[in-house]
């Protein structure tokens, strides 16, 4: 793999004009990247989801050479017809199309940036990789006091012959002083056995609002993974929700460090497996000063040999009094052969700080069904309606209406 | 209606009925009593689908073995138990709950499902009927819900699906007198020429309210005495123990 992937990076430096300054933040990312390798179980971070090994097996041997001077038809991609948005569509990894239609011109910039001055020590190798190959550093800036007024839906598309090839992009948001944006992820794969890396960074200032939803409901044998970089500054809040599903492999991981007082930090999820998906969210809180708010929940769903890993992290610094941070997971395990690990970590300097945890996991509960049957329903629907109502107070916690309701549509949910 | 040859039922080689009888008729409401562990609530478990049983013997409702017949088809058919322990049932609209039985059960039998409308036409009525709170119906199944108000919500479910054989399982433990009046009510309102009922119940107290037209006593597992709504009474002065 070491010799494919200097062949591909030197490829993209010779075929790109890169500026010095980019040149150099690439180049100094793919060394360390190829000094850590992909993550594995060695990583604490990575001990239930070993990617090297998933890559390997599901994958086999990658290349990370994407040809991005190609122009990808975009014009029959099947958009979300239920609710009007603004879109950004990215197929294998290019950024195609951004399109805020629906805003004020001159309250949102979008910038093409070089890549930071200084590299940041210890983030994960994947971030490395994302630095290095990823074909743009863009950057949206949503100005001062604006709320964006149709959300933002992001399409991660990939191509029917792209195969066998890691993909990389990168988005960075600031969200000026009480600007507000809702943002979604949607993925659609026409391709298969990839590997998807995706990284954005979030600057949130003081009393922003950022929505962030993920679904990922079409099923695909892909390898995702997701890195969201959060920084909130005070009385800014956060909400992240994550409807995990439909690919092989994804994780989701959420950094959120809380730099201003009062501001929160909202993760919830879903995961709903089937197969043998192997899906994570991997959260970091970090409560670094006073007054400071998270709230997880996360619940799962989980067929035949499918498999779950939920890691919640709380991290509470010794300013940081007044936190409040709770955690909370539940799975239902549909079959002897499906898993959930849940691995709570509070991690607390502090000593007025309000914080908790819990998880359990069960089969569905067989007098429930019993007593649903003897009102006249056959199996199958005494089970979905049981789920459902699982299932609903993590998606009652979506505080965006028309987004909670698009989600219970995927989900077949109905009231 | 319902006829019950020779039933015996075994749990882990643990025999709880044995060569238990029962005829009953359209029309016809029947209590059994019987002190604890004598197989009462066996009864009504096998008799409404529940899994965990060995069985012998036959069980025939309207002609159709019933013991081919899965849980919903035999709602599908008619039979409905009120449950001695209602189920909480989280996330799930009492509602939504109550419109998704009543229209499986009318799809199955070929009739036409009710709309929003009608169903809640249908459903305000019953409720005032039950003094049930109608605030009740839009929160979650029986979640939160005292004792009292968990066995209305069945008497509710039972006067909404209309079953044609109700086999009420220790409905009146922990109802207090009005609730118990109010029950009552609510099954004597279902009282027709061709709904019948199976009260199952340690007290005579309920049978005050709904007048049967037979009293069985079950001990271990048996049917030892039968007799009118006399019985109940000689019971409650007797004890389970001196009926013989």
């Amino acid at each position: 793999m070491e010799e494919q992937l200097k062949i591909d990076f030197e490829k993209k430096l010779k075929d790109f004009s890169y500026s010095d300054q980019e040149k150099k933040f690439r180049e100094t990312n793919f060394k360390e990247f190829l000094k850590k390798g992909f993550p594995n179980r060695k990583l604490e971070n990575w001990k239930f989801s070993d990617l090297n090994q998933i890559i390997k097996s599901n994958i086999g041997e990658l290349t990370f050479y994407n040809d991005y001077k190609k122009e990808n038809q975009i014009d029959k991609i099947e958009l979300i017809s239920e609710l009007e948005h603004n879109k950004i569509i990215i197929v294998d990894g290019k950024i195609e199309k951004i399109d805020f239609k629906f805003e004020d011109k001159d309250k949102i910039e979008v910038l093409v940036e070089q890549g930071e001055e200084t590299i940041k020590e210890n983030i994960n190798s994947l971030i490395n990789l994302n630095n290095a190959f990823s074909n743009k550093f863009c950057k949206i800036i949503i100005k001062k006091n604006y709320s964006l007024k149709k959300p933002l839906v992001i399409y991660h598309l990939t191509n029917k012959n792209t195969q066998s090839k890691n993909t990389n992009s990168r988005i960075d948001f600031k969200l000026e002083e009480n600007a507000c944006l809702i943002l979604i992820d949607i993925f659609k794969d026409n391709s298969e056995k990839n590997f998807l890396n995706i990284y954005y960074n979030f600057e949130l200032d003081k009393s922003s609002i950022l929505k962030n939803y993920k679904i990922d409901k079409s099923i695909n044998n892909n390898i995702k993974y997701s890195y969201n970089n959060v920084k909130q500054e005070a009385n800014s809040i956060s909400e992240t929700f994550i409807l995990s599903s439909g690919s092989k492999f994804f994780k989701n991981e959420i950094n959120c460090d809380l730099l201003g007082q009062h501001s929160s930090a909202f993760v919830n999820g879903i995961f709903d497996l089937d197969d043998e998906n192997h899906h994570e969210i991997k959260s970091n809180i970090n409560h670094l000063v006073e007054n400071t708010k998270s709230y997880q929940l996360v619940k799962s769903v989980l067929e035949k040999k499918s498999k779950a890993v939920y890691q919640g992290k709380i991290f509470v610094s010794s300013e940081a009094q007044k936190t409040d941070g709770y955690q909370l997971s539940n799975a239902i395990l549909l079959s002897e052969n499906s898993e959930f690990n849940a691995k709570p970590e509070l991690e607390i300097y502090a000593d007025d700080v309000k914080c908790s945890h819990g998880s359990s996991s069960g089969s569905l509960d067989e007098n429930s069904i019993f007593y649903l049957m003897s009102r006249g329903l056959n199996y199958k629907e005494a089970k979905k309606l049981l789920i459902n109502g699982f299932l609903l107070d993590v998606i009652e916690k979506i505080t965006d209406e028309d987004i909670k309701n698009l989600i219970k549509n995927l989900l077949g949910v109905k009231e | 209606m319902l006829k019950i040859n020779n039933l015996s039922a075994k749990i882990d080689n643990k025999s709880i009925l044995q060569d238990f009888k029962l005829e009953i008729n359209p029309g016809e409401v029947h209590a059994i009593m019987g002190p604890n562990g004598s197989g009462k609530s066996t009864l009504s478990n096998i008799l409404s689908g529940k899994k965990g049983y060995d069985v012998t013997g036959e069980v025939l409702f309207e002609n159709n073995d019933l013991f081919s017949l899965e849980t919903e088809e035999r709602a599908h058919k008619g039979i409905f138990l009120a449950f001695q322990y209602p189920l909480e049932i989280p996330g799930v609209n009492t509602n939504v709950f109550l419109k998704t039985s009543l229209n499986a059960i009318k799809k199955a039998r070929g009739e036409k499902e009710l709309d929003a409308i009608q169903f809640l036409k249908l459903v305000k009525e019953k409720a005032k009927e039950l003094k049930f709170d109608e605030e009740k119906l839009s929160r979650q199944l029986n979640v939160g819900f005292s004792g009292g108000e968990k066995k209305k919500n069945e008497i509710l479910q039972m006067s909404i699906l209309n079953p044609k054989l109700s086999i009420l399982d220790e409905t009146d433990s922990g109802l207090d007198i009005d609730a118990l009046k109010t029950v009552a009510d609510g099954v004597n309102a279902l009282r027709k020429k061709n709904n019948s009922f199976l009260i199952i119940t340690h007290y005579q107290r309920l049978l005050e309210y709904i007048k049967p037209d037979f009293v069985h006593v079950l001990m271990n597992g048996k049917i030892i005495k039968s007799g009118g709504p006399e019985l109940a009474l000689e019971l409650e002065k007797k004890g389970y123990e001196n009926i013989n």
